[in-house]
């Protein structure tokens, strides 16, 4: 019960600390506005593949962009990138640069898909069609691990090792920014933004996330297992 | 006595017994403790072992636990089903692999901590996971296993994540500890296994156990005195056990642990097999050392029965049996010896035998033979009515004989009359030599004519001089004769009477006398007198008369012979021929003789100053001669009395002094040379040889009175009176003769040149107040006759 408890209080204090808007507010042009996010941890320092995405609300209109598509490379047992993050109606495709089969799947509600034993090129690419997180990994090496975070927006970017995201061309108007990370403990509440003309904003945001941890992969060469 | 607890034969037997009963005791003890020590230490390395199986066991099955749970987990199709949230199909997988593995239970839990399915209890509603310290090591380690309660039943629970590839869920698989559970274990471990559980502040209970119902309460009553990881010793149901606590999983509020038990008894039980064989063992190693000290005991013991027996037929004087001696060794040796030893003890024997019964020098059997001979006689004549004669003779002058010619010369006189006695009696009479001079005859018929015979026949045969070397030597003897049973019952009585009977006829010089009452009677008197005799003299019972001298030349008494008397309060006068011969036996004589020199030089002193200057004749015994100091006594008295020594006249009997003539000699010559007139009584009667008397220094011959009462009517008497008178003067003595009695003999004295006379017809003796007045009437009567 104390478990409970415990559990419980952490997490109301994690979500009263989860999102820290230190915003800066500039008047923004009514045309192609841009928008600078700092991701931090709690700690204060730079949380690399924080994914931020600018969601405009209802009245805002967001001009359609064309279908894109995009990859997720099976290289070195490993998915790369470890985060991607694609606009809705995307295709991506899951190429398989190993020597060896790799079997993709995902049991995730916002895409469930499953590409059975292939090597080299996939048949065909998977199409993203709905938001929300996806997961995937490989029925054969337990450890591959990635996340495909599919937004409904053409504004949206992934930070870097500094951090830092800087969406451009956004159109005037009311926009939630939503920042998501792998490892968060709990999920953040997007913050909502006004975004004028020309503005040049810039939003500090801090996630209590951390850099993921690294799953054991059992070396090729040896037949050492942990 | 082989039997007695003293007996060689059982001490060897319940020595050995008792040793070996001893050694086996102590290594049955040994053994026991060492048994139980072993058993325990046994006991506590199997529980050791008994963990270590178990722990392994335990981990080895949740290495299963976790197999079948990864692979379930690991599964696609599971995975998926749990991604899409398919229940049907997730409960049926879980069944699927629980059964697969033979899982007790299998959970499926979501990662908001709810039991989404559960194989226990199917159609339930979701219920939160009670054990989310598990999901909290899983969340780390991948994987998590425990021990836990569900229902009240145990479980080994193991919790891993359903990764899809992050986590979607929790699948638990977990097998129930239960009965059949410990059973398995203790078919491994072979211990009795319990799984008890406490929550905290709440009461151990059992879950499973290979115990009894009974058992397990007692387990459940004594588990708190039981220390972690300690094997500790229980006493349960009658039973001691070996308890060992392992925890098993401990989570906050509930400790689990295994009790791993191991009976005692079912431990010490091949060493009590070990120990009864050993009792089986040890009982029949008694048994046989018992059989084995019994015939050793018997070996040993058999001989030594033996010589034991042999030696009590010693005891007895049967020298006959002799001891087995064919056994070896030692036992045989001491049988040969023992053999020696009675041959030796045999002949050892006859001859003290021979030596204790007859006498060496003539051959004749001793006193105890004699004695033991009379004693066998009496018994006969007593049964038969039979009378018997007993003789006891001595020799006379025997004691003479030894001293003058040497004793080998004396021994040679015994035998040769011991030779004519056995020479004149039958072959059924006994003669003996009862010791010294002394002979014993026992005659086989009691008839008194055969005693006088026989007497006389003995007094012949010694008449005849015996020849030792070259001389011919006289020996006189004199016989007791005594009869059975006239004189006496016993052999004792017999010759004591015969030796007074011999006394008495050598008193009366009659050759031989028969015992008469009153010769012991006599006897018995003189022995009471002389028990008074000391009294006697203390209380001046004792008195001394006077008899005077007559002296022919001057016509008057010049002279007074001092006779002794004793005036007895009781008896009156008792005359010296009652007492002093026992004095002399029984050396008082020398007391008495003492009191008389006294009293008459005292009271020859008294007329010396009354004007009467008497010479007194004092008589003295053989056995003063023998007392040394008896002539310095002499000089004492006559100068403490202012006597002349030649107013004093020593008296000895010719019998004394034939008796012992060396003491005489020197002891008359000391006396002599004192000046004491020295005189010899009774001479006549004691066959003196002149030879003798020549060198005596003697002054005066006493004729006997014997010859002097036979001088009217013998002419022989009379002829030997006026001889010895002559003779006497011819050697220089003065001549007296005694008991005159009458006229015609005192006449014929005169006649004869006799110097003195002495008797009643001059006077009887009177005492010492009466002698004045008796001399002056003498005096007057001598002037009146004119002689």
């Amino acid at each position: 019960m104390n478990g409970i408890i415990n559990e419980r209080r952490q997490f109301l204090l994690r979500t009263c600390i989860g999102v820290t808007f230190i915003a800066c507010f500039a008047v923004f042009p009514a045309m192609a506005a841009s928008l600078t996010v700092n991701v931090n941890d709690l700690a204060g320092l730079p949380l690399r593949d924080a994914v931020v995405s600018v969601v405009a609300k209802a009245g805002t209109h967001v001009p359609a962009h064309a279908p894109r598509t995009t990859e997720i490379e099976q290289k070195d047992r490993e998915f790369i990138p470890y985060v991607t993050v694609v606009q809705t109606g995307t295709q991506v495709t899951f190429p398989n640069r190993d020597a060896l089969l790799h079997h993709v799947y995902s049991f995730s509600p916002a895409k469930s898909f499953e590409i059975k034993l292939y090597s080299g090129e996939p048949p065909r690419g998977v199409l993203f069609d709905k938001a929300g997180i996806v997961t995937i990994g490989c029925n054969i090496h337990d450890w591959m691990l990635g996340y495909i975070q599919v937004v409904d927006t053409p504004y949206f970017a992934k930070t870097g090792a500094d951090g830092r995201v800087v969406i451009n061309d956004i159109v005037a108007g009311e926009f939630a920014v939503a920042v998501w990370h792998p490892t968060q403990r709990a999920p953040t509440i997007a913050k909502n933004l006004k975004i004028e003309s020309r503005e040049t904003a810039a939003i500090v945001l801090a996630l209590d996330a951390v850099a993921p941890k690294k799953r054991f992969k059992p070396p090729l060469d040896s037949v050492r297992y942990k | 006595m082989r039997f007695s607890i003293h007996s060689l034969h059982t001490r060897i037997v319940v020595l050995f017994a008792a040793l070996l009963v001893l050694v086996q005791g102590l290594a049955l003890l040994v053994v026991n403790t060492t048994n139980t020590q072993i058993a325990k230490e046994t006991i506590a390395q199997e529980l050791g072992v008994g963990e270590r199986i178990f722990l392994r066991l335990l981990t080895q099955q949740r290495a299963q636990l976790e197999q079948t749970a990864s692979l379930l987990a690991a599964e696609f199709g599971f995975r998926q089903a749990v991604a899409s949230n398919d229940r049907a199909t997730i409960q049926s997988a879980l069944a699927n692999h629980g059964a697969r593995a033979s899982a007790s239970v299998m959970l499926l839990i979501s990662l908001d901590r709810q039991v989404l399915v559960d194989t226990l209890h199917q159609n339930s509603a979701a219920q939160p996971f009670d054990f989310l310290h598990l999901i909290r090591v899983a969340e780390a380690d991948g994987k998590a296993s425990g021990i836990v309660t569900i229902d009240g039943g145990l479980y080994q629970l193991v919790v891993v994540p359903v990764n899809a590839p992050t986590t979607i869920a929790w699948v638990g698989v977990g097998f129930a500890i239960d009965d059949k559970t410990a059973e398995d274990l203790k078919n491994l471990a072979v211990l009795d296994v319990s799984f008890l559980s406490r929550r905290e502040g709440g009461q151990w209970r059992v879950h499973a156990s290979t115990l009894s119902a009974d058992m397990r309460q007692s387990i459940l009553a004594k588990i708190s005195g039981v220390a972690i990881d300690l094997s500790t010793e229980l006493h349960l149901e009658d039973d001691i056990y070996t308890v060992r606590l392992v925890p098993i999983d401990e989570q906050s509020d509930t400790k689990i642990v295994a009790v791993l038990q191991r009976s005692l008894a079912e431990g010490i039980a091949p060493f009590q097999r070990i120990s009864s064989a050993f009792l089986i063992l040890a009982a029949v190693a008694v048994l046989l050392s018992v059989v084995g000290s019994i015939l050793i005991a018997e070996n040993i013991t058999r001989p030594i029965n033996a010589l034991a027996d042999a030696a009590r037929h010693i005891q007895d004087g049967d020298y006959t049996q002799k001891v087995n001696d064919a056994q070896k060794g030692e036992i045989g040796a001491l049988a040969s010896t023992f053999n020696h030893m009675l041959d030796g003890i045999a002949t050892r024997e006859k001859e003290n035998l021979r030596l204790a019964f007859e006498d060496n020098l003539t051959g004749l059997p001793n006193r105890a033979m004699f004695h033991d001979r009379l004693a066998q006689a009496l018994l006969v004549a007593r049964r038969q009515g039979q009378p018997l004669c007993v003789m006891m003779l001595d020799l006379d002058r025997f004691k003479h004989v030894n001293d003058t010619l040497g004793h080998p010369v004396g021994d040679l006189v015994l035998a040769e009359v011991a030779l004519r006695l056995r020479g004149l009696l039958r072959e059924s009479d006994s003669v003996a030599r009862l010791g010294g001079d002394e002979f014993a005859i026992l005659l086989a018929s009691g008839e008194p004519e055969r005693a006088s015979a026989v007497a006389k026949k003995v007094l012949h045969s010694l008449e005849a001089p015996i020849m030792a070397e070259g001389q011919p030597i006289d020996v006189g003897t004199s016989i007791g004769i005594v009869y059975f049973p006239e004189h006496g019952e016993d052999a004792n009585a017999l010759l004591r009477r015969a030796d007074i009977a011999m006394y008495a006829a050598k008193r009366a010089k009659s050759g031989f006398a028969t015992y008469e009452p009153q010769l012991d009677e006599g006897r018995q008197d003189q022995l009471t007198l002389l028990g008074e005799l000391r009294r006697a003299i203390e209380q001046n019972e004792l008195v001394l008369y006077y008899q005077p001298k007559f002296h022919f030349a001057t016509n008057t008494a010049t002279g007074m012979e001092a006779l002794i008397r004793w005036q007895h309060p009781m008896r009156g006068n008792v005359s010296p021929a009652d007492f002093i011969p026992f004095a002399e036996q029984t050396g008082n004589i020398r007391m008495i003789t003492r009191w008389a020199i006294d009293a008459a030089i005292a009271q020859c002193g008294r007329w010396i100053v009354a004007g009467h200057p008497l010479r007194i004749s004092i008589n003295i015994s053989a056995r003063d001669l023998l007392d040394k100091e008896l002539v310095s006594y002499f000089a004492a008295k006559l100068t403490q009395y202012g006597v002349p020594p030649e107013l004093i006249c020593a008296e000895l009997t010719e019998s004394a002094l034939m008796e012992d003539p060396a003491h005489a000699t020197e002891t008359l010559g000391a006396l002599h040379r004192l000046g004491i007139k020295l005189s010899m009584d009774d001479y006549g009667t004691g066959y003196s040889s002149l030879a003798y008397i020549k060198d005596l220094s003697l002054d005066e011959l006493k004729i006997d009175r014997a010859f002097v009462s036979g001088m009217s009517h013998d002419a022989q008497s009379a002829a030997i009176v006026h001889s010895t008178i002559e003779l006497g003067h011819r050697l220089g003595m003065i001549v007296v003769a005694e008991g005159v009695e009458t006229g015609v003999e005192l006449g014929a004295l005169k006649h004869f040149g006799c110097d003195y006379a002495q008797g009643y017809y001059v006077s009887r003796p009177m005492k010492a107040e009466a002698v004045i007045q008796w001399l002056i009437d003498q005096r007057a009567v001598a002037l009146a006759i004119g002689a």
